[in-house]
């Protein structure tokens, strides 16, 4: 893992960004009512407190958070685009979330590199995690 | 990372592309406003009048009150596969407003809540 865990002040800005955009959109969605529209504003408050707090394990994994942000903002708009409503409110939230991953693959390719390579060394840690725990056998055996 | 940024706006290009072509596609309402059509209300997230009866062969104006804060629309449909649109009114937000339908054949339509589409109702023309 290549990760850096350092921030320079381009990247508190950029972090700031994101976390604005991911309220935004959050906020969009929660005036909309009903269960769907809330649970999709609740996962980004969580997001939003997931991609900046000062937590080990959150810090260890923030690169997870950024690749599934990603993926829950891009979700959002395919659904979007499938299901409608094509409205101006609906508009504004799309363009808020296009923006957003644009902002996380810049953050993603600041902070921790070629998503590729990131994937292949964590898959690697955890091969030989599993490799060394196998050989080991379990405890008591 | 190039090839990544690359992907995601292309999908970002693709799903804006085609909810622009939907968009173009929509009937859009017009003709004198009747003060004596039906009206159907919104409120708690539901449709208070789930079936409608207008006459078939002439104009209606369509009455809609949105009394959430949420918003919603009356859109309706041939059937409940939502694939034929007739008629889309305005998507609004604690308001109301009027919506002319096209003259329909006699028969039984749907209609939705475009943003909740769990909101469904009936029209039956006669």
């Amino acid at each position: 893992m290549t990760s850096r865990s350092s921030l320079r002040p381009v990247d508190v800005i950029l972090r700031i960004a994101i976390v604005g955009l991911v309220l935004g959109t959050a906020y969009i969605h929660s005036t909309l009512g009903g269960l769907l529209f809330t649970l999709n504003a609740t996962g980004y408050v969580v997001a939003a407190i997931a991609i900046i707090v000062p937590l080990g394990l959150a810090i260890r994994f923030r690169w997870v958070i950024r690749l599934g942000l990603m993926g829950y903002a891009a979700t959002a708009i395919v659904a979007w685009a499938v299901q409608g409503p094509y409205y101006s409110t609906a508009y504004i939230a799309k363009a808020i979330e296009v923006v957003l991953i644009t902002l996380l693959a810049i953050d993603f390719a600041r902070m921790d590199g070629n998503p590729v390579n990131v994937v292949k060394s964590e898959l690697a840690l955890l091969t030989s995690k599993l490799g060394r725990r196998a050989a080991t056998g379990p405890a008591g055996a | 990372m190039k090839r990544l940024l690359l992907t995601l706006g292309l999908v970002a290009l693709v799903a804006i592309s085609a909810a622009c072509s939907s968009t173009a596609a929509e009937p859009v309402p017009s003709g004198p406003i009747d003060p004596n059509g039906p009206t159907i209300v919104a409120k708690n997230l539901a449709f208070t009048t789930t079936t409608v009866e207008i006459a078939a062969g002439k104009n209606v104006t369509l009455h809609f009150d949105n009394q959430d804060s949420a918003p919603h629309n009356v859109a309706i449909y041939q059937d409940s596969s939502a694939s034929k649109k007739i008629s889309v009114g305005q998507i609004i937000t604690s308001a109301k407003s009027d919506q002319v339908v096209p003259a329909l054949a006699a028969g039984t339509y749907f209609f939705r809540c475009d943003v909740h589409t769990n909101m469904t109702g009936t029209i039956v023309v006669k």
